[in-house]
């Protein structure tokens, strides 16, 4: 492997944004067929450097060879031309245009003389691609009318329309399921047969093993090192990540639970039904499932979110009737959603609006906010939870996903929340940041509070969780004790190999 | 699943023209002086101006933005044709200068908007109020009488039997159809409105689309005012104000939205002879002309909690979709 040839070489890349070093003159390289894993926390220049390498932002310093030349890419479509294709870590498809729209947008083939766009041969082309990755789509169809997974395919489909050398990947699995990320492994493979190399970027520790050829590792926006995927420690690598080494990822203190905070009867919403649950204080109980269970659903219609089709629910002892946010927060849930930033936040304000932003009715009885009691409230949350901040008049936005996750909590902290819902919890939040936001749930647990969370981590919910339902299709298929919990067990159930559906 | 859609891309009507249908037969029902032969050469002609105005607003609202200023570059457009025309500076020079009018606010505008990203709300509601001014400062706020037959003839004269104004909106339309759905600078349009971001990143130059788009915007507005003052042979500096709000109107009613990226001009089509129908149609009807504008201000509101209720309907129809797939 050694013997291969350079496809891109970066030496002393430096790049300044207002207020911050983003890259510190980081010497990165890529040989020809690899898979090279970059590896470092939220913020330390990952994207940053692949954004470089894509034509995206301009470097300010240091020199970039690409296929044995001396590049200097100004824009997105001179790195195409060049063979470097990214896909981004937020899709970006245009909703009501279709997958062959998509493919090729911005390079759209033209019929001879009159500048008119060729559909017919975007169409032709697009099927050999989609076929080309094992996919059954027809390239005619609108693309907001796709699963997420099924969009993702089509990101890779339009990189590879052209024709590529190097593709970037800024974590492609985060939103797919264990059989989709199994098939972009496959598409991976292939193309790495095919001479394609690729710089992966991604938090799940467990990929990198399985995909990657090399590993480098960024920090605070210089290089680390450079290992070997195969041979490297995984503790190792994590310590050079975070620059320290993290004792105990999972701390959980199982409390002897107490009076219900959750009840549901045969709770049936549009996408779930006969779902009877239940969660105590100093409860973690995580529903797990593959995407598309309907864990989301029944999170979002407990919330008053999505209606509700039959059965009832409980909110501590209380039965509740016509549910709407508005009066599931006053009985004392939260709901912490999986897209932070559009459901959890307002990206916008600084982080003192955000934390009092829901509790200004129990804060200003009279209806006049006071700075004072503003200000004290979100010191008070900065400190319990640990918001890695300047001041607290910084905005949200500019936060980390591990800090700005801890403000969503401080926000409902505010309002004295006892039940919390996490849709994916550690979404986009890199490893030093999970250890924290496992503590941070633990406290929360351990105050006696009752948590349900959706994690389509694994290892989350095996560590953290005192019980789990399996959901299946729609349904519960499955009540699992701390001690029943594994892997195995969880997956049997989920795809119901095995297991026996008692349903 | 796919094969629906491939059939629905076919046929993919506008809801306006149900409007349209609706409309034509209420009020021949209504009223046996709506279906005429002058009647609707009425309609069709007073559909025209307004409709290739609405080209360059759909283009806007198309990348999800909006421009105030049509209305404005109508009134100067027209003013500066006067006035080059009383000046004996010939129909040529007249046409030319008026056009450049509209090109200057387009330009104006797309670098504002588009170069250095000022609000477009409040840009092009500032290039709105300059032209407006400029219109009355130039017209000395007096209305110019065009004595010029041959400049008149645009607007009123015949072809075979038919106002020669529709067959130059028909052709506009017909140009612009093409360009908003078969050529590069249409996609990008698209590209542009549904997804900024995804646009950019597919290495599409933005801020030179969007600049183009405004300069349309500016080009069609002061063909508008040049035929609207051709049609009434004389150039009010007031001529065009309430054209931006119709214009918005028909493309909204059209059904192209302000989220970017979905509708087009068929739709503007439909919304500009809905609007103009029902216009008509109250008049004749015996409505003055001052109900007009709350009228339409109320179509609007319909349109919008049909729109809502359609999509609830659909979405709750997708969920369950999904659930039934997955049994």
């Amino acid at each position: 492997m050694a013997g291969r040839d350079k496809l891109l070489d970066m030496k002393g890349i430096t790049k300044r944004f207002p207020g911050t070093l983003a890259l510190d003159s980081v010497d990165f390289e890529v040989r020809e067929g690899e898979v090279h894993v970059l590896l470092g926390e939220n913020g330390a220049g990952k994207s940053t450097l692949v954004k470089i390498i894509a034509g995206v932002y301009n470097r300010d310093e240091g020199e970039m060879y690409f296929d044995g030349k001396k590049v200097d890419f100004r824009n997105v479509r001179e790195a195409q031309d060049a063979g470097i294709n990214i896909i981004h870590q937020e899709l970006n498809l245009l909703p009501e245009r279709t997958i062959a729209q998509n493919i090729f947008v911005g390079r759209e083939p033209m019929q001879k003389g009159l500048g008119r766009i060729d559909y017919k041969k975007m169409l032709r082309d697009s099927e050999e691609l989609l076929k080309r990755l094992g996919l059954d789509m027809n390239p005619n169809t609108l693309v907001k009318n796709l699963s997420i997974a099924q969009q993702q395919m089509v990101e890779v489909a339009k990189a590879l329309s052209n024709d590529i050398k190097l593709l970037i990947m800024d974590e492609p699995t985060s939103s797919l399921t264990k059989r989709e990320i199994d098939k972009l492994f496959g598409i991976i493979e292939n193309l790495k047969k095919s001479g394609i190399s690729i710089i992966y970027i991604s938090h799940r520790m467990d990929e990198i093993k399985r995909i990657g050829d090399r590993v480098t590792i960024l920090r605070d926006g210089q290089y680390i090192d450079t290992l070997d995927a195969k041979t490297m420690d995984m503790d190792e690598a994590i310590a050079k990540m975070v620059g320290r080494k993290i004792t105990k990822l999972y701390n959980r203190r199982y409390n002897k639970p107490g009076r219900e905070v959750l009840r549901t009867e045969k709770l049936t919403g549009l996408r779930f039904r006969n779902v009877s649950i239940n969660v105590r204080e100093g409860e973690i109980v995580s529903l797990a499932g593959l995407v598309g269970a309907g864990r989301t659903e029944v999170a979002k219609a407990l919330f008053g979110y999505d209606p509700i089709e039959g059965g009832e629910y409980y909110l501590f002892g209380k039965k509740v009737k016509n549910p709407s946010p508005k009066k599931c927060v006053r009985m004392g849930m939260a709901l912490l959603p999986e897209d932070r930033k559009n459901e959890g936040l307002f990206l916008k304000m600084p982080i003192r609006d955000n934390i009092i932003a829901a509790s200004l009715n129990k804060l200003f009885k009279n209806g006049i906010v006071q700075n004072n009691t503003a200000t004290d409230t979100a010191e008070k949350y900065k400190k319990e939870l640990k918001i890695a901040t300047p001041n607290i008049y910084k905005l949200v936005g500019e936060l980390s996903g591990g800090n700005q996750q801890k403000v969503v909590v401080g926000k409902w902290l505010s309002t004295d929340c006892k039940f919390f819902i996490f849709d994916e919890p550690t979404r986009g939040i890199d490893v030093g940041a999970k250890a924290e936001i496992y503590q941070l749930l633990d406290d929360l647990a351990a105050n006696g509070a009752g948590i349900l969370m959706i994690s389509s981590e694994m290892n989350e919910v095996i560590n953290l969780s005192d019980r789990v339902y399996v959901m299946r299709e729609g349904e519960v298929v499955k009540e699992l004790d701390r001690s029943e919990v594994s892997q195995e067990a969880i997956l049997a159930y989920a795809l119901a190999e095995g297991g026996s559906s008692n349903g | 699943m796919g094969k629906k859609l491939e059939f629905l891309r076919g046929i993919n009507i506008p809801g306006a023209t149900y409007g349209v249908i609706v409309l034509l037969i209420l009020f021949s029902l209504i009223t046996n002086k709506f279906l005429t032969l002058a009647n609707i050469f009425f309609i069709a002609r007073s559909s025209s101006i307004l409709l290739i105005a609405s080209i360059g607003m759909t283009m806007v609202i198309l990348v999800s933005q909006i421009d105030l200023s049509v209305g404005s570059v109508m009134s100067l457009s027209g003013v500066i044709a006067a006035l080059c025309l009383q000046n004996g500076m010939g129909i040529p020079i007249a046409i030319l200068l008026g056009i450049a009018s509209g090109i200057v606010f387009g330009i104006i505008n797309g670098i504002m908007v588009a170069v250095y990203k000022f609000d477009y709300w409040i840009s092009t509601f500032a290039t709105m109020g300059v032209g407006a001014g400029l219109a009355l400062v130039f017209a000395n706020g007096e209305t110019i009488p065009i004595a010029d037959e041959a400049f008149g003839w645009l607007g009123n004269g015949k072809l075979f039997g038919i106002y020669v104004i529709i067959y130059i909106t028909i052709i506009l339309v017909a140009i612009m159809m093409f360009v908003l759905g078969k050529t590069k600078f249409g996609y990008n349009i698209y590209s542009i409105g549904g997804s900024e971001q995804t646009a950019l990143l597919s290495g599409i130059d933005v801020v030179k689309n969007r600049v183009y788009v405004y300069i349309c915007s500016g080009l069609f507005a002061s063909m508008a005012g040049l035929l609207l003052a051709s049609m009434c042979n004389s150039a009010s500096p007031i001529a065009g104000a309430d054209y931006s709000f119709d214009a918005i109107a028909a493309v909204i009613i059209g059904g192209t939205s302000f989220d970017g990226g979905k509708g087009g001009l068929l739709g503007t089509v439909m919304g500009t002879l809905m609007l103009r129908i029902l216009t008509s149609g109250l008049n004749l009807m015996g409505f003055s002309a001052i109900w007009q504008k709350a009228i339409i201000g109320v179509v609007i509101v319909a349109i919008l909690v049909g729109d809502a209720l359609n999509e609830k309907r659909k979405k709750k129809n997708d969920m369950r979709r999904t659930y039934a797939y997955e049994n």
